[in-house]
C-alpha cells in the first residue's frame, strides 16, 4: 500500500481538481437521475424531509419516489415529441448551413485571387471572440418587430412589409438558424482553413494540368482532403446545436406558445416555469442520452484521443 | 516583468506595422500602375484580384453588419430608437456620447480621511483628500445604469474564479506532464472528452444544480458561483496547460536535479517560470468563463449580485431601456474581450490545434 502511494504520489496533485469537477458535474448529474424518479417540485423538494440516501447531504426534501411515472408522462406528451422533432430539425438544418457556409468562407479567405487574406481571416472570426449573450441579445434586436429593426430594414429594400419575426413559428425558427450559423461559423472557418492549407498544392496543380474544372477539383481533390477534420468539427458543432439553449431563450422563450422550445429549453421551462422538477429532470436525462451518443460518435469518428500522451 | 516587457515590445511592433502598412500599400499600387502602363503586368492580372478582393470585403461587411449597426446606434446616443422614423439607419446623422455616459456613470475617486497614529506617542496625522470627479454624469443624463455594480460583481467573480481554478489546475497539469501515476491516461482522456461536451452536460444538470444550491442555501452567493466556474474550467485548462508544459524541454530539469534541487524546487523555479505563456493563456480563458457565463448566473443570482451578462439580459428583457443605451452597455461589456482576443489571437489559435483537428 505504502509502495503504491509513493509510486503514485503525483496523483494527489490531480485529485483536488478532479474532486471539484466531479462535485459540480457528476454529482448534479446523479442527482438529476434521482430527481427524475421523484415527484419533486418547489413545494416538496425544498422542505426539510426525513433524510434517506441523499439526506446525508442535507438534500432530502419530502418528494416521493414515483418510479418511471415521469418518463411515462413525458414520453406520452405530444409537446415532448414536438420539442424533440424541432430540436432534430434544428440540428440537421443548422449543421448543414454551418458546414456549407464555413467551407464557402474558408475557400474565400484562402483563395489565390483575394489579397490581404490574413487580415480578412482575423476580421471574420470576430464573432467568436464576443460573449454569446452579447451576440444573441444583439440578434434579438436585429429581428425586432419594429419598423427600423435591421432585419425589417433589410427586407424593406426588397419592398416587403415589416414582419414580427418572433410571432410566426417558422419565421422564428429561421431566425434561430441564422443566428446559430452566425455564432458557429468562425469555428468552422478556423478548422476548414487549417485543413485547406494542408491540401498539397501539387495535387491541385496536377488536377489543373489534367484539365479538371473548378467543380471537379473541389469534389475530387479538396473534399477528400478536408473531409476528416470537417466531419469532426461537424460532430462537435452538432452537439452544440443539440444543446442550444440561449438563442430560443433570449429571442422569445421558445415561442410562439411552446412551439419552438428546443429540448434543453423544454426541460428548463418544464422545471422552472411550470414547477415540475421531476418531469424536467426526466427530459434532461433523455437529452443526456443523446449527448452521450454524440460523445461516442466523436470518439469513434474524430479519434479525439489521437496524440494523447 | 520580462513577460510584460515582451508584451510591450510585441504591441509596439504591431503598432509600427499598422502605421507602415498604408505606405507599403501605396507603393505596391504605384508599382502595379507603373507596370500596367509599361505593359509588363497585364491588366487582367490586376483586375481579377482587385475585383474579387473588393467583392470579398463587401461580403465580409454584410456578414458583420450587426456589430457595425450596434456601434452606430450606440454612438447616436438617445436619438436612436427602433421605433422612431428618422434614426437607426446605417449612416448616423449625429453623434452623442450620451449612451456611453449613461452606462459608465460618474467616474471618480471617492474622498476619504486617513488617520495615521505614530506608535508610542500621541501624535496623530490626518490625511484628507476630496472626492476627485473625472466625469459627472448628471451633466449629461438624468439617470445612470447599474453597469458599475455589475462590473464589480463580475470582476469579483472573475478574480475569485482565477485564484481557485489556478490552484486546482497548475499542480494537476504539472503532474500530467511530468509524472507517471495510475490512471493518468484514462483521466487525461476523460478530461479531453469533457472539454467537448461538458457545456451540454452542464446545462442538462441545471435543475439538479439549482435544487442542490437552493437546498443548501448557496444561491445568490458570488463565491460559490466562482467555485462552480473554477470546477468547470478544470478539464479544458488542465489539458491546455499540460500540452504547453510538454513543450518545455526536460533537459533543464535534469540539469537542476543533477545540481541537487528538490522536486518541489524544480517545479517552482524551472517549470513554472518557463510555462508563463501557457499560464497567461489559461488565466485569460478562466477569467473569461466567469465574464461570459450567463445561464447559471441568472438562475442563482439576485439583482444585487448580477454579473454583467445577466445585467445585459435584464436590460433587453424589460423593453423600457432605449436601444441606444442598450447598445452602449453591450459594447462596453464586450469590447475588452475583443481587444484581448485580437492581441492574443495568433497564440490562441496555434495553442488550440487539437490532435484530431489539424488534418
Amino acid at each position: 500500500m505504502r509502495a503504491w502511494i509513493s509510486d503514485n504520489s503525483a496523483l494527489f496533485l490531480v485529485l483536488p481538481g478532479l474532486f471539484f469537477f466531479s462535485l459540480f458535474m457528476f454529482f448534479p448529474l446523479l442527482f438529476t437521475i434521482y430527481l427524475s424518479f421523484t415527484d419533486a417540485e418547489p413545494a416538496t423538494v425544498f422542505q426539510d424531509g426525513p433524510g434517506g440516501i441523499t439526506g446525508f447531504f442535507g438534500l432530502r426534501g419530502v418528494e416521493n419516489f414515483v418510479g418511471l411515472e415521469n418518463y411515462v408522462s413525458v414520453l406520452s406528451d405530444p409537446a415532448f415529441w414536438n420539442s424533440l422533432g424541432i430540436t432534430w430539425l434544428f440540428v440537421v438544418l443548422s449543421v448543414t448551413l454551418k458546414v456549407a457556409f464555413g467551407i464557402f468562407l474558408a475557400m474565400l479567405v484562402t483563395s489565390d485571387r483575394v489579397r490581404g487574406k490574413r487580415y480578412l481571416r482575423s476580421i471574420i472570426i470576430i464573432p467568436w471572440a464576443l460573449p454569446p449573450i452579447f451576440t444573441i441579445t444583439i440578434w434579438r434586436g436585429v429581428f425586432s418587430s419594429a419598423r427600423f429593426g435591421l432585419a425589417n430594414q433589410a427586407i424593406a429594400v426588397f419592398g416587403m412589409a415589416p414582419k414580427s419575426w418572433f410571432n410566426d413559428r417558422w419565421l422564428a425558427f429561421g431566425t434561430y438558424l441564422l443566428t446559430e450559423m452566425w455564432l458557429a461559423y468562425p469555428f468552422m472557418v478556423i478548422i476548414t482553413v487549417s485543413a485547406l492549407q494542408a491540401v498539397p498544392d501539387d495535387l491541385i496543380d496536377a488536377a489543373k494540368v489534367d484539365g479538371a474544372g473548378f467543380i471537379h477539383r473541389f469534389l475530387n481533390v479538396t473534399v477528400p482532403s478536408i473531409k476528416r477534420p470537417v466531419m469532426f468539427a461537424a460532430i462537435l458543432t452538432a452537439a452544440a446545436s443539440f444543446t442550444q439553449f440561449l438563442i430560443p431563450y433570449v429571442f422569445n422563450r421558445g415561442g410562439p406558445g411552446r412551439a419552438n422550445e428546443l429540448i434543453i429549453l423544454y426541460g428548463y421551462r418544464e422545471a422552472f416555469t411550470f414547477d415540475a422538477y421531476g418531469a424536467g429532470a426526466a427530459i434532461m436525462m433523455t437529452a443526456v442520452v443523446f449527448i452521450g451518443i454524440f460523445m461516442l460518435a466523436a470518439v469513434w469518428k474524430g479519434q479525439l484521443a489521437e496524440g494523447v500522451n | 516583468m520580462t513577460m510584460l516587457e515582451s508584451i510591450r515590445r510585441k504591441l509596439a511592433r504591431d503598432v509600427r506595422t499598422a502605421i507602415d502598412k498604408p505606405a507599403e500599400f501605396r507603393a505596391d499600387v504605384e508599382y502595379t500602375i507603373e507596370g500596367v502602363k509599361r505593359g509588363t503586368i497585364s491588366p487582367r492580372d490586376v483586375l481579377i484580384p482587385a475585383v474579387s478582393t473588393l467583392a470579398t470585403l463587401a461580403f465580409v461587411f454584410v456578414l458583420l453588419i450587426p456589430i457595425y449597426w450596434v456601434l452606430m446606434i450606440a454612438l447616436q446616443g438617445d436619438g436612436a430608437t427602433l421605433y422612431s422614423t428618422d434614426s437607426a439607419g446605417l449612416i448616423p446623422k449625429e453623434f452623442s456620447p450620451e449612451a456611453f455616459v449613461w452606462v459608465v456613470g460618474d467616474l471618480y475617486i471617492p474622498g476619504a480621511i486617513v488617520r495615521i497614529a505614530v506608535p508610542f506617542t500621541d501624535v496623530v496625522y490626518y490625511f484628507e483628500w476630496p472626492r476627485i470627479v473625472f466625469l459627472d454624469a448628471s451633466n449629461y443624463v438624468d439617470t445612470t445604469s447599474d453597469f458599475p455594480r455589475y462590473f464589480w460583481n463580475s470582476l469579483f467573480i472573475g478574480v475569485a474564479t482565477v485564484v481557485i481554478a489556478m490552484s486546482l489546475i497548475v499542480p494537476a497539469a504539472y503532474a500530467f506532464s511530468r509524472r507517471e501515476f495510475a490512471g493518468r491516461m484514462k483521466l487525461l482522456y476523460g478530461y479531453i472528452l469533457f472539454t467537448q461536451i461538458g457545456g451540454g452536460l452542464g446545462i442538462a444538470a441545471l435543475i439538479a444544480l439549482y435544487t442542490i444550491f437552493s437546498s443548501t442555501g448557496l444561491t445568490n452567493n458570488k463565491l460559490v458561483l466562482a467555485v462552480y466556474y473554477a470546477a468547470m474550467a478544470v478539464p479544458f485548462n488542465t489539458w491546455l496547460l499540460k500540452t504547453y508544459m510538454d513543450s518545455i524541454p526536460v533537459s533543464y530539469e535534469e540539469a537542476a536535479i543533477m545540481d541537487g534541487a528538490s522536486p518541489f524546487r524544480v517545479a517552482w523555479e524551472i517549470v513554472l517560470p518557463l510555462a508563463k505563456p501557457g499560464l497567461a493563456t489559461i488565466f485569460i480563458f478562466i477569467f473569461l468563463t466567469g465574464w461570459m457565463e450567463f445561464i447559471v448566473a441568472q438562475l442563482v443570482l439576485r439583482p444585487e449580485n448580477y454579473t454583467l451578462p445577466v445585467g445585459l439580459f435584464s436590460l433587453v428583457d424589460t423593453y423600457t431601456v432605449p436601444w441606444g443605451r442598450f447598445s452602449a452597455f453591450a459594447l462596453v461589456y464586450a469590447s475588452p474581450i475583443v481587444f484581448v482576443y485580437m492581441f492574443a489571437q495568433r497564440y490562441i489559435e496555434s495553442g488550440l490545434s487539437f490532435g484530431g483537428v489539424s488534418g
